[in-house]
């Protein structure tokens, strides 16, 4: 893991550079999987997705309650996730991620892997009503309610954004991250 | 340079005004475009800055996944900031993400993003911004932005110095044409007096005095300057005129002193040539008188000879003693006579001027004077023989003989003597003297007159008293002088020169 000590440095820098290991993996050294390399995508996104997203105060016990990153079904993210976020901070808040939550109302960004396209609505209905900012990455997720899902345009990640939805919710979304969501860019709106 | 110093004062003082005007206008306009164009680069660099600070924050979502697409939208908003040439997004590795060129422009990105900051660079503003997220630097903005605004705004500045220029300019020209006439005029007024006063040598004219500054002043020393030489003038006229009056009255006087010297000569050549011919009338006369006097008187002198002869025994004693008296009268009177003949010769015949020998002259007289010498007992002396001179022989001879003749006779000493010489001036001097009886001082002037006999009729000799006369009479004919020196008792000193003296 060579390139993990730079991802210290920050996330940016980590998703540039498992940008450059995608297109350019060099033979020797271990061997990463296109899906390998998506899913560690993925990891930036979902850490960066907190930087775009102001949750209100109520979702937090006090000011310096850290944001809660959970992840739904089968894990693929691997550790990326946690060394993505380690010692990182944003708003002043700590990152943690939960792999376990029992209630996913706790949490403040909960990514639904594909293994659950089958209980989206479960999950989903679970998180209802609460500030949680939902991440799938199958078709349908949006339809069932979520708020942002990953769709792989052209070998690269991107996402859409239900944009009715997150005008519900309490969450604010950065318009600049709206501006960013395929959709959006679609003209849908 | 020569050129601008012999301009007219007034153009000259319209032209220092311009150019100071002129000089300290574009300096100052030159200030404020320089001061404004940095100003307004430091504008420039701020609105630079906040346009990249913009870009940046709106760059932050795409830098942060990874969306070139949403960067390069970002960044082609630049589009409505025509300044911007060109801008790029660099990743945090330094990697350029997304770039932007206008049309129609080229530019050539830094392969790497510079430091954080500007630069003014081929004719271009560079600027580099950090992106950043949550405290984090993410990425690197990089603006490119010509300066065209910078060119337009010193277009204007150009424009609006060029109008101010010529506004104030002219401004200050019709300003400073109105006002150099201060300066000017007193100053031209002054050099047409000077030039009036110098052409017609007026110094009654004054110049007009408009102010009291050092102007004024001029004028006034001018002025004062003009009354002392019109004074001057004055006097000097008055001088003049005096001194040409003098002159005038002068001239005339002297003309009228030489009219009448001119009158006078001519009254006295007239009268000379008067005396001249009474004079020769007279000598005429005497001769013709004295010529045909002897006639009647020889007549005289035979008939009372012959009375004496043949009738001396009728006669008494008393009547011979009358006849004898009648006789030696006559006789007397012939001698007379033939002295007078013989002076009016000497007057009227001609000269015979040759070089002569003086001391043949005087060897000759003292020959026919032996007897008397002899007689009288007088010792000659002849200190040094006598030169040669050009005159008439025989009538100097007769000098001569005349003047020794009366050194012997007049001398009643014991040791008489008679000394012959000459003194070497120029003309030569001779003298006769003697240790004779001499001549009273009262007598001098008259001794040279005719007949003039001082002595007692038997006394030395007797004599006719024409021997002097006619000795004078030759040696004026000889434009020679005579002249005497004597002390009664002790001698007489005739001299005489034989010609011109100087």
């Amino acid at each position: 893991m060579a390139f993990l000590g730079t991802v210290r440095r920050g996330p940016a820098l980590a998703l540039a550079a498992l940008l450059v290991l995608a297109a350019a993996a060099p033979a020797g050294l271990r061997a990463q999987t296109p899906e390998e390399l998506e899913y560690q995508v993925k990891a930036a996104f979902l850490y960066n997705f907190t930087k775009f997203v102001e949750w209100p105060a109520e979702a937090f016990a006090n000011e310096r309650s850290p944001i809660v990153l959970c992840v739904a079904g089968e894990d693929r993210l691997g550790r990326s996730l946690e060394a993505l976020v380690r010692g990182e901070t944003v708003g002043g808040r700590s990152l943690v991620v939960d792999r376990a939550a029992g209630n996913y109302r706790a949490c403040h960004l909960l990514f639904v892997g594909q293994s659950e396209r089958e209980r989206f609505s479960q999950v989903l209905d679970g998180v209802q009503g609460g500030d949680v900012l939902t991440v799938g990455e199958a078709p349908g997720f949006l339809e069932a309610g979520g708020l942002i899902n990953f769709v792989m345009e052209k070998g690269k990640v991107r996402f859409a954004i239900h944009q009715a939805a997150a005008e519900r919710s309490r969450l604010k979304i950065s318009s600049k991250l709206m501006r960013l969501a395929i959709n959006a860019r679609e003209g849908a709106g | 340079m020569q050129a601008l110093r012999d301009l007219p004062i007034r153009q000259k003082l319209v032209l220092i005004v311009g150019l100071a005007t002129g000089g300290a206008l574009l300096l100052a306009s030159a200030g404020l475009v320089v001061s404004d164009l940095v100003r307004f680069r430091g504008e420039m660099v701020r609105d630079l800055t906040s346009l990249a600070e913009v870009i940046a924050r709106n760059s932050t979502a795409a830098l942060s996944f990874d969306d070139e697409a949403a960067a390069g939208e970002t960044l082609s908003s630049l589009e409505a900031s025509p300044p911007i040439d060109a801008a790029a997004l660099y990743d945090e590795h330094g990697k350029r993400f997304a770039s932007y060129v206008r049309k129609g422009k080229h530019a050539e990105f830094p392969g790497r993003p510079g430091p954080d900051g500007h630069l003014f660079a081929q004719g271009h503003l560079l600027l580099f911004r950090p992106v950043s997220l949550g405290g984090q630097r993410i990425g690197m903005v990089y603006l490119e932005s010509n300066l065209e605004p910078m060119y337009d705004r010193l277009r204007v500045q150009a424009f609006t110095v060029f109008l101010v220029f010529c506004v104030s300019g002219a401004f200050a020209v019709l300003l400073s044409t109105r006002l150099q006439r201060l300066i000017s005029r007193p100053i031209l007024h002054l050099a047409a007096a000077a030039k009036a006063v110098s052409e017609r040598r007026d110094y009654s004219i004054r110049a007009g005095k408009t102010s009291a500054d050092e102007l004024g002043l001029l004028v006034d020393a001018f002025n004062d300057m003009l009354g002392q030489i019109e004074a001057r003038d004055l006097e000097l006229q008055r001088a003049k005129e005096e001194l040409e009056g003098r002159v005038a009255e002068r001239t005339s006087e002297l003309r009228q002193e030489l009219g009448e010297r001119r009158r006078a000569e001519q009254e006295l050549a007239e009268r000379n040539e008067e005396l001249r011919q009474s004079n020769k009338e007279l000598d005429d006369f005497a001769y013709i008188a004295s010529h045909d006097l002897k006639e009647p008187l020889r007549g005289i002198h035979n008939f009372s000879v012959f009375l004496l002869e043949d009738y001396a025994d009728k006669l008494d004693d008393e009547g011979r003693s009358k006849l004898e008296t009648l006789t030696r009268l006559s006789r007397r009177m012939e001698a007379l006579i033939d002295s007078l003949l013989h002076f009016s010769r000497v007057g009227r015949v001609d000269l015979a001027i040759d070089r002569v020998d003086l001391n043949e002259i005087v060897a000759e007289v003292l020959d026919s004077l032996d007897i008397n010498r002899r007689e009288l007992g007088v010792e000659v002396r002849i200190p040094r023989p006598l030169p040669a001179v050009r005159c008439d022989r025989a009538r100097v001879g007769e000098i001569f003989y005349n003047l020794i003749l009366n050194a012997m006779k007049y001398n009643d000493k014991a040791g008489k003597w008679v000394e012959i010489g000459w003194r070497g001036d120029r003309p030569p001097v001779f003298y006769v003297s003697d240790n004779g009886v001499g001549i009273p001082e009262k007598h001098l002037d008259s001794i040279f007159r005719i007949f003039k006999r001082l002595h007692g009729r038997d006394k030395f000799g007797g004599g006719t008293g024409a021997g002097l006369t006619i000795v004078k009479k030759i040696v004026e004919r000889h434009n020679g002088k005579i002249w005497v020196e004597s002390t009664p008792g002790d001698g007489a000193a005739f001299y005489f020169t034989l010609e011109k003296g100087a």
